[in-house]
Formats: structure tokens, C-alpha cells, sequence
């Protein structure tokens, strides 16, 4: 027979549990003062509200609560693995790792005490033992889309692009809808220069969870990269048109087979891209300025090219160089003021 | 309002610290002993939230609702009890003689668990709001009637043009935007009772109560039909299911919901079922099918006229000097209703404390007014950070084109 009050004890840690998996958070946060009010040395509720802060970035004061878990059920790992994840976002590396460590001694065998202890790991900047102790998660769980999702992480971090392809693409097995692997695995593609594939994955990531906010800058990073290739071609091409400004004929002949060689240049860097996506692309570069400014430019240097077709006269291509010298220095400013701002904010 | 000036200066001292906890349980204890114990019992509350297991607070709250309970006056015992925590010594027997006249079951696992059915304890009433309460907001007025009230109120000419009043409606936008009282607005303009429904409703720790809630409410409504079912956060209730693998009580809950809502829009006449989120892109798609939520209607921040009319209210009963209306509404663009409460009552903190130091009532001016929008920053940020990108990615089906082309109209998109 349970003591009077044991279930609505059990009742409150369910329902903040419910509420925090929901994301109402705010609720889950209420619901769980309101218990631990109650009953303000459960252990179980202080876990649930450390969880709950957690959740919320609000990791200082989350952290006391865990330290009050820990204090009331020093054998729970839950408590020591909160503790963990919640010191480690405070750059507390050292406490950290062993809140963590403790986690994962009072329950090897918990996937969930591996994450934790792995995430620790790698924020700390121990890549080599996150990868291990990532691959010991993914030996624990090995049907876990998130075991194998942190080992991709990982390896990424550590420059193992093969492994963390080959991760994030068992992820995608267990799991199509994960859209961060889908994302991450975009990433991966523009880093491998294969920005067709990229936006492909991206485009999916978007509509698999459209309030993702990362994928359109990552969108946004991709169709820079893109932008970048076609100022590196336009300025050989133009290179190519000026060589030949003296003979119309042959400033005609080299102009049109610019345009021909960018137009299946456009095709081949762009042909993964799935139906309906050009709509996306294009509003994606409407929401960012420069972007929108350098795209209207090279769209500016095509029309030269093509007047260079049509009139014969080569040395309109030196506009093409004064355009992308502007577009130069405008890549560089913009680069420059993003960086600061993302030094600003701590990312 | 108190006639006691101490209290009152206590009052105003607790509201510039909040979390003061000795403070909060000093005034709480004057509430108590002056016989008002809800009163009393608010910042008991606050102060075991800022404070959980303080045990003055405990104490406290222990005779304080032992009074709202009993009746008997809170004032009896004016120091704190000492000795043990009343947690880990709580006394068991008085407890349940303070119980004895309440009947308990015990929990079995049939259908008979639980408590009352929802319809005990939620007596639905016809509210009293129409729309033309809803102050400006003329776009999603117009909308409503063109998509919801019209084909409710003329099915047979909806049927002719091929609509239909089946299904229910979505409302859906940035927080605190009156999403709530548009619904309730709708169920005044239908002449329906009303049922608002919350995830703290429906969720239950039992396997298998959730569902049982659900159905309850469902057929609650069915049973006061005509019944606008009104579901806040619905993506609570019926989130994706594949996000939710881990719990599979939860996932039961949105298969309960699916099919309740198909019972309740098919079979059943009368029961206007109608929800509000602010993340539709959190719903499982299965609820947006034909014959559930299949129609949806942004509610936006309010518009200039609908804030000039959220301004005036919260100020009515407020002293005001001069104020510039169109000021401060140009002021509070993109300001949630929530929002410029919020303004409102900041504006007027600083005047109460002004009135304070001075001893004599200070107005409020636009130029407090402004001052607090400045430092208010509109709520609605965050959400359409997140809405534009539903409107680049999410939008294939055009579900979202209302969204699309208010964010054009503001040049985010």
C-alpha cells in the first residue's frame, strides 16, 4: 500500500514530465514550484525542474535545484547527470566531467547517462574521448537515431567527415524526419562543395521542422558559397571576353560561349535541387540584403555578357570587373560585420 | 484596496521587490490576522515559489488554508510553529479529519477511475462577447464570417457553393494576441455554451485516463450542444506523433483527439470544435485533415484601431492627464494585446511611485506611456523569427499564404 499522497506526488513528476515534453514549458516549470512546494525534497520533482530550466537556458539557477537532487538521492543518476550537463553549459569543464562521470559509473548501461557524458565531453574539447565515448552510446543503443546522431556530431567536430556521413545517414535510416541530422548532413555536403546537394538537404530539413531557425542561415551560408563561384568564373570569363575586345567576332563567339558554359555551370552545381524549390531560394534571398544585392549584380554582369553577344563590343566586360571588385568589397565588409556580431553574441 | 496605510505601504513595497520572501510573509501574516486569507494565501504562494520549503512560508500556508477551509480566522496563531519541517511531520490523522466528509474511491483499473465526469465540474455557459466586442482587427472579423460563421450559419447555402460548415477552425499567431477571446467571441455570435480546454485538463498519470478526459470532454460538449469546444495550445494536446516516440501515452492522447474529432464533426451536430495555437507547425498533420482542423485563421497583432481600444481599456480605470492616443499607438506597433497590458501597467507602476514620493496622485502622461513601450519589448519577435521560416519551408501546401503575405507586407520575407 503506497503512503497517502504517493500519488499525487507520482501524478505531479508525470505531469511536469508531460508538459516539459510538450514544450509548455512555462507550465512545466509552474506545475513543478507548485509540487516541490509540496514536497520540497523529492527528488524525482527537483530533477524535473532542473530538467525544466534546463530546457529553458536557464542554467544557473537550474543548477542549485540539480545540486538539491543530488543532495536528496545521491544514488539517482539523473541528479549527477543534470548536474553534469548543467555545469558544463556554465564552462565549468572540470566539475562537469566528473558530475558526468559519476552518472555513467552509477549507471553504465543507461544510453541516455552516455549522451550526457559525451556532450560533456565534447564541449570540453575532449574530441577524441567524446568519439569513444559516443561510440560506446551507439554500442549501447545501436537502434537509437540520437546515439547515432551524437556520434556524427562528433566525428564532424573532429574533422571525420566518412564517419560522420556514414552516422548521419543511419540516423536518417531509424529516423527520415530527423531534421537536424538532415541538416547537419547539408552542412557537411557544403563543406564538400556540393551545393546542389546542400540546399537540397537543407530545403528538406526546413520542411521537416519549419521553426528550425539555423536552416535558413545555413541557406542563406550556402548561396554565398555559390555566389562566390560565380565571381571566381565571371572574373575569368571576363579575363576571356577583354582578351578578344579587339575583334567583335571573336568578343561575340567568346561572350556567347561565357554564357553557355555559366548556364550549365548554374545547371550542373544545381541539378539535385528538388521541385518547387526555386521559390524558396529565391525568397531565401530575399530575407537577406547583401545577398539580395550581389545576386541582383552578377545578374547585372550576365546582361553585359549578353550585350557583349549582341553588340559585338568586348570592352563592356571591364564593367563586369568593376562590378565584382564592388561585390569584392561588399562580401568582405559584410564577412567582417558577421563575424564581429557573432563574436558579440558569444556563438 | 485596504483602508489600513501600513498595509498599503507594504503592499507597494512588495510590489518593487517581488521575490522579498520575509516581506511577502510579513504582509501575508497582516492579511491573515485582518481576516483575509485568499489574500494572504497569494503571497504565501509566492513566497514558497521563490522559496520552496521555507518553512515560516509553510507554517503559514498550513493555517491559512486550514482558515479558507474551515472558516475559522487565519489570525488564530500569529507565530510561525516551530520544530520539524510540516512536510516529513505532517499529521496524517488531522489531515483526514479534515477529509472524513469527502468521499474517495479507490483507483481501479476500469472505467470507472477517476474523478467526476468533466461535465460536474465545467458547467458551460453562453458567453456574453461578440465580435464587435473585439476592438479594430477587421481583417480576421471579415475572415471569420467568410470562412466559419457564415458556413455555420447558412449550411444549406454553404452546401450549394460546395462549402461546408463541417470541421473545425485553427487560430493561430503570436502570443497573447486574443486568440482566447475571439474563440469566445464565436461561441457568443453562434449563441453556443462554451468549454475551454487546457493541456492540464486532459493529461493524467494513469494509462489509459488522458484518453478517458478526452472522451469525457468531447461528450460533454455533445451533451450541451449547441458547444463551441475551444482547445488552447493545441499542439500540446495534438502534437506531431513522431516527436513524440518516447511517450507513448502521449501519442495515445492525439490518436484520442483525432478520432474524437471525427466523431464530433461528423455524427454529432452542434459541437463547434475550434483551437488556438501559436506553433500550427508543431500539429500533427493528421489533425489538419479534412473534416478536423482543416481551416485556418491567422490572428495577428493588433491593428491601430484595435490598439487604441486595448490602450483606452486598460487605462480606464486609471488616473490620465493628457495622452495622445495615436502616439502611443504608432508607439506599440507589433505590440501584442499582452504587450501593451504590459505597457499599461508598467506606465502606471511608475506613476504609483511618483504619486508615492510626492503624496499626491501623478497622472499618467503619454510621456510615461512612451517610456514604458520603449522599454517593453514587443513578445512577438521570437515567434515570427520562427514564422518566417514556416512561411519559406512550410508552406507547400499554402496553408501558411496569410503569413506569407503579412511578412511581405512588413518586408521579412
Amino acid at each position: 500500500m503506497s503512503a497517502p499522497g504517493a500519488d499525487a506526488l507520482a501524478d505531479a513528476r508525470v505531469r511536469v514530465a508531460h508538459l516539459r515534453q510538450v514544450r509548455r514549458l512555462d507550465d512545466a516549470e509552474r506545475a513543478a514550484r507548485d509540487a516541490l512546494a509540496s514536497w520540497p525534497t523529492d527528488a524525482g520533482l527537483l530533477c524535473e525542474l532542473a530538467a525544466v530550466l534546463l530546457a529553458k537556458e536557464r542554467y544557473a539557477e537550474a543548477l542549485p535545484v540539480a545540486d538539491a537532487a543530488v543532495a536528496s538521492d545521491p544514488e539517482d543518476e539523473r541528479g549527477h547527470r543534470l548536474r553534469g550537463l548543467l555545469l558544463s553549459m556554465l564552462d565549468r569543464h572540470p566539475e562537469a566531467l566528473s558530475a558526468a562521470w559519476t552518472a555513467v559509473s552509477i549507471a553504465p548501461q543507461e544510453p541516455v547517462a552516455g549522451i550526457a557524458y559525451t556532450r560533456v565531453l565534447q564541449r570540453a574539447g575532449r574530441l577524441r574521448d567524446a568519439a569513444q565515448a559516443a561510440g560506446r552510446v551507439v554500442s549501447l543503443a545501436p537502434l537509437s537515431p540520437d546515439a547515432h546522431f551524437l556520434l556524427a556530431d562528433v566525428a564532424g567536430d573532429l574533422g571525420d567527415t566518412t564517419t560522420a556521413r556514414r552516422a548521419y545517414e543511419e540516423t536518417l535510416r531509424l529516423d527520415p524526419e530527423h531534421a537536424a541530422a538532415r541538416h547537419d548532413l547539408a552542412v557537411l555536403d557544403a563543406r564538400a562543395r556540393k551545393p546542389g546537394r546542400a540546399l537540397r538537404g537543407l530545403i528538406d530539413a526546413g520542411r521537416l521542422a519549419p521553426a528550425m531557425t539555423q536552416v535558413r542561415s545555413t541557406v542563406v551560408a550556402v548561396l554565398w558559397q555559390l555566389s562566390g563561384r560565380m565571381r571566381l568564373w565571371l572574373v575569368l570569363a571576363t579575363i576571356a571576353v577583354l582578351a578578344t575586345a579587339d575583334d567583335p567576332l571573336a568578343a561575340r563567339i567568346v561572350g556567347g560561349v561565357v554564357l553557355l558554359l555559366t548556364a550549365a555551370l548554374g545547371w550542373w552545381s544545381l541539378r539535385d535541387l528538388p521541385r518547387g524549390s526555386w521559390p524558396v531560394l529565391v525568397a531565401t534571398v530575399r530575407t537577406d540584403r547583401p545577398l539580395t544585392l550581389v545576386y541582383a549584380v552578377l545578374a547585372v554582369c550576365l546582361l553585359v555578357l549578353v550585350a557583349v553577344v549582341v553588340t559585338g563590343l568586348g570592352g563592356l566586360a571591364i564593367l563586369v570587373w568593376f562590378a565584382l571588385v564592388a561585390l569584392g568589397v561588399l562580401t568582405l565588409v559584410v564577412g567582417l560585420a558577421r563575424t564581429r556580431r557573432q563574436r558579440r553574441s558569444g556563438r | 484596496m485596504t483602508d489600513d496605510p501600513l498595509l498599503t505601504s507594504l503592499l507597494a513595497a512588495v510590489a518593487a521587490a517581488p521575490d522579498d520572501v520575509p516581506l511577502r510573509l510579513h504582509v501575508a501574516e497582516l492579511l491573515a490576522t485582518a481576516h483575509r486569507p485568499a489574500d494572504a494565501l497569494a503571497h504565501c504562494s509566492h513566497a514558497l515559489t521563490v522559496e520552496p520549503g521555507n518553512p515560516a512560508a509553510l507554517a503559514l500556508l498550513q493555517r491559512i488554508t486550514g482558515a479558507l477551509t474551515t472558516g475559522a480566522p487565519a489570525a488564530a496563531r500569529t507565530e510561525p510553529p516551530t520544530g520539524p519541517l510540516p512536510a516529513p511531520g505532517f499529521d496524517w490523522a488531522k489531515a483526514e479529519q479534515q477529509v472524513s466528509d469527502i468521499r474517495f474511491t479507490e483507483p481501479a483499473p476500469s472505467e470507472d477511475v477517476g474523478g467526476p465526469p468533466t461535465e460536474d465540474f465545467r458547467a458551460p455557459e453562453p458567453p456574453t462577447v461578440r465580435l464587435s466586442d473585439v476592438g479594430g482587427m477587421d481583417e480576421v472579423k471579415q475572415r471569420l464570417e467568410l470562412a466559419f460563421l457564415g458556413p455555420v450559419r447558412n449550411p444549406g447555402m454553404a452546401r450549394q457553393f460546395g462549402a461546408t460548415a463541417r470541421g473545425g477552425l485553427l487560430l493561430y499567431g503570436p502570443p497573447g494576441c486574443g486568440k482566447t477571446f475571439i474563440a469566445r467571441a464565436v461561441a457568443g455570435e453562434l449563441g453556443a455554451k462554451f468549454v475551454e480546454i487546457g493541456i492540464a485538463d486532459v493529461l493524467d498519470m494513469w494509462v489509459g485516463r488522458s484518453e478517458r478526459n478526452l472522451a469525457e470532454i468531447f461528450r460533454t460538449a455533445r451533451r450541451n450542444a449547441p458547444c463551441v469546444l475551444f482547445l488552447d495550445e493545441v499542439d500540446a494536446l495534438g502534437q506531431k506523433r513522431s516527436h513524440l516516440t518516447h511517450s507513448g501515452s502521449l501519442r495515445n492522447t492525439v490518436n484520442q483527439l483525432l478520432s474524437e474529432m471525427d466523431s464530433a464533426t461528423g455524427a454529432n451536430d452542434g459541437v463547434f470544435v475550434l483551437g488556438a495555437t501559436n506553433h500550427p507547425w508543431d500539429l500533427d498533420s493528421a489533425l489538419r485533415r479534412p473534416g478536423r482542423f482543416d481551416r485556418m485563421l491567422l490572428v495577428l497583432p493588433p491593428d491601430a484601431r484595435a490598439r487604441a481600444s486595448i490602450l483606452r481599456h486598460h487605462l480606464q480605470e486609471r488616473p490620465v492627464a493628457e495622452l495622445d492616443v495615436d502616439k502611443v499607438v504608432k508607439a506599440t506597433e507589433h505590440y501584442s494585446g499582452a504587450d501593451i497590458a504590459h505597457v499599461c501597467d508598467t506606465a502606471a507602476e511608475r506613476a504609483l511611485a511618483a504619486s508615492m514620493r510626492s503624496g499626491t496622485v501623478q497622472a499618467l502622461t503619454t510621456r510615461d506611456l512612451l517610456a514604458a513601450a520603449r522599454e517593453v519589448t514587443p513578445s512577438t519577435g521570437p515567434w515570427f523569427a520562427a514564422a518566417r521560416n514556416v512561411a519559406l519551408f512550410g508552406n507547400t501546401d499554402g496553408s501558411y499564404d496569410d503569413l506569407a503575405a503579412y511578412l511581405k507586407r512588413n518586408r521579412n520575407l
